[in-house]
């Protein structure tokens, strides 16, 4: 599944992304946004995007287009 | 120096003198990753390949957060490999320790092979250590060993930040111990504040109480310090003229230098006020967040959550809100922000709107049984809304534009800013505008005051009452010639000489606009009763009879300061913000051309219809 289809509290860790070049993701990784790394949603903003995110020890306001290429598990 | 993204938006120079050596510090754009996407974090590796290529002697010091070292090791991690000598910084450690963050700096220098320093630039924990870091003579980088960021391919920058993770993690590893706890007492702390600041309902209204406050901020408690000022300084210049001997001197003092000091400080109050208060919610924590609120909706035009501070602040004064666009770290954004700020209707429009409005909207005019003076007011404010949506849409084919700058955006955790912090920010910002743009301000306002007194009148003005003399003396004058000039070119817009002499001195600032018109009418300084022009307006004919002014010369005029940068200090300002004349000429001119296609279009179109 991917990161948008997952519901609001539910801790998931990253597991792939898709449909990202290999820059992008490396570019990612230095905000904390790696494979294994743990992700909860928390609030979506007002207009519904982005949506407030824990990742790791931060928080994180992602796009709802980057959510939808962020494969995740449960954990 | 490089420290964590979203803080400076430009390379910042200075001087220290530590243990009697003089250092040159300078403070480069923060960046997250070895993979510079922004024009801001391509200034820093360029900066960086640079100074190694010089040969200079170069330490990088890199500052990061004690509560993030898992993402922030990465970029000192990464600049080590690439051959800089680098030091860390573990910046903001007192709340690390308050987190239950425990740091082993030994552990993490031998891990990342580089000095580190535990510190706090708010309690000056660590300084001395910091200091004692930059007097360490670190030996000339070899060109040959470091690696190149410019000439770099994505695969080889991708090989680079994959290693530096790598190396982060394992140190994270060794050296920095987590609390027991999911998540950090900051953090929690700040998701529960969020629950309320980005609630559905209560996140928009906040939202809109906060800037609704700042918006009343830069007008209620600017304004009177602002008159204070601008009277202050126009009763010195009235209590000189008194003592000093007629003469180009005297009024070189007192109609040139000291309006031309008054030009400057006048805006210093606004400036003050909003940086506080910008300041403030960039330190709370509160400013990403709102960006973020907007952000959807600014999108379709080609704009981010980032413009919305310049923007608002642009209601109140230009200058201002282009200051604030440097929050804005994409130089490619922060540009356009810059060149659509000025089209937001700033107060310095309210007095010519105010007057124009009078003259030519009859009171009776009541749609939907509203003030129609007040819908037309209204209206100029949607107008310079829409126009700035509209060119920002345009910009959207240029090469200004820049895809959404990221898909993710830090929102920090909340913080209470510190007054000493806010002060020195505040500080900084205004000293900033004073030392660059304020002395641009000065020098043009002394050169439109000699074309308004140069040359002196032939024609003599005994008799003349002070307001009647001045109209003559403007009349003859280089800028009364330049006025008349150019009333060919304005003729099409439906302006007399006077009109378009107005309209050229209003270059100062757009409310000058009236006081100009006043004087050539001979009513006297009519900034703050205009009932004497509106009169003069409505009544003023043509040799031939007819009206001098209509209805659709009005519209026209409206659009016309609705759009055009009638702004020295505006100019002045996008001149440094963009650190050249190349940005204000295009701006200027596209908008002049804008402004004059779209007056012509609504003259014509109101003709026909016999308005």
């Amino acid at each position: 599944m991917t990161l948008d289809q997952v519901a609001l509290e539910m801790p998931v860790r990253i597991v792939n992304f898709t449909s990202i070049d290999a820059t992008e993701v490396a570019r990612l990784s230095g905000m904390g946004l790696r494979t294994g790394t743990t992700v909860t949603k928390l609030i979506a903003t007002p207009l519904q995007d982005p949506v407030e995110c824990l990742v790791g020890p931060q928080l994180l306001a992602l796009d709802r287009r980057l959510l939808r290429r962020i494969q995740v598990e449960a954990l | 120096m490089a420290n964590f993204a979203g803080c400076t938006v430009e390379k910042a120079v200075g001087a220290v003198t530590v243990a009697g050596a003089e250092l040159e510090v300078v403070d480069l754009p923060g960046t997250h990753s070895l993979l510079p996407a922004t024009e801001d974090e391509k200034v820093s590796f360029r900066f960086l390949c640079e100074c190694a290529e010089a040969g200079e002697d170069l330490l990088v010091l890199c500052v990061a957060e004690a509560s993030n070292l898992s993402n922030d090791l990465a970029l000192a991690a990464g600049l080590k490999a690439a051959g800089f000598r680098v030091a860390l910084v573990v910046n903001m450690i007192d709340e690390a320790r308050l987190n239950g963050i425990r740091v082993d700096k030994e552990a993490l220098s031998d891990e990342l092979g580089m000095p580190v320093v535990l510190a706090s630039a708010r309690t000056a924990e660590g300084l001395d250590a910091v200091c004692a870091l930059l007097t360490s003579r670190p030996p000339r980088a070899d060109p040959s060993e470091v690696f190149d960021f410019r000439r770099a391919s994505r695969r080889e920058l991708r090989d680079l930040q994959e290693d530096a993770v790598r190396a982060a993690d394992r140190a994270c590893a060794v050296a920095v111990s987590l609390p027991h706890r999911v998540v950090l007492p900051t953090i929690s702390r700040s998701m529960r504040i969020d629950r309320v600041l980005l609630h559905p309902v209560a996140g928009p209204l906040i939202l809109a109480a906060a800037m609704f406050l700042l918006f009343q901020a830069l007008f209620a408690w600017a304004h009177p310090i602002m008159d204070l000022l601008s009277e202050g300084l126009a009763a010195l210049g009235e209590a000189l003229r008194a003592r000093l001997p007629a003469g180009a001197w005297s009024s070189l003092l007192c109609d040139g230098a000291l309006p031309g000091v008054s030009a400057v400080a006048v805006f210093v109050p606004q400036i003050a006020i909003l940086f506080t208060l910008i300041g403030a919610l960039e330190q709370s924590g509160y400013l990403p967040r709102a960006g973020a609120m907007v952000d959807r909706a600014l999108r379709p035009f080609g704009l981010d959550g980032k413009v919305f501070i310049p923007f608002l602040s642009g209601f109140a004064c230009a200058i201002p809100g282009i200051m604030s666009a440097r929050t804005i770290a994409s130089e490619r954004r922060r540009l356009v922000a810059i060149l659509l700020t000025p089209l937001m209707t700033c107060s310095a429009r309210l007095p010519v709107y105010t007057l124009i409005i009078t003259a030519f909207v009859p009171a009776s005019l009541r749609p939907w049984g509203l003030d129609g003076r007040g819908v037309v007011m209204t209206g100029m404010y949607v107008f310079g809304v829409l126009m700035a949506l509209l060119l920002a849409l345009a910009l959207k084919w240029t090469r200004l534009y820049e895809a959404h700058p990221s898909l993710v955006t830090i929102l920090p955790p909340y913080r209470v800013p510190r007054p000493r912090e806010l002060l020195r920010y505040v500080r900084a910002r205004v000293w900033h505008f004073l030392s660059r743009a304020g002395q641009i301000i000065f020098m043009v306002s002394i050169l439109l005051w000699a074309l308004a007194s140069f040359p002196r009148a032939q024609r003599t003005q005994e008799g003349l009452a002070p307001e009647a003399a001045a109209a003559v003396r403007i009349q003859g004058s280089a800028l009364g010639m330049a006025g008349r000039a150019i009333e060919p070119v304005f003729k099409p817009l439906g302006w007399d000489w006077r009109v378009s002499v107005a309209v050229l001195s209003s270059l100062v600032a757009r409310e000058v606009f009236v006081g100009t018109l006043g004087t050539i009418y001979a009513m006297g300084h009519e900034t703050r009763s205009t009932q004497g022009l509106v009169r003069a307006l409505q009544e003023a004919k043509k040799e031939d009879g007819t009206p001098r002014y209509g209805v659709p010369m009005a519209a026209g005029l409206m659009i016309f300061f609705a759009i055009a940068l009638q702004c020295v200090s505006t100019i002045a300002i996008v001149r440094r913000e963009t650190g050249g004349w190349k940005w204000p000429a295009i701006q200027f001119a596209t908008l002049f051309v804008l402004a004059y296609g779209l007056s012509y279009a609504a003259v014509r179109v109101l003709t026909a219809l016999g308005a």
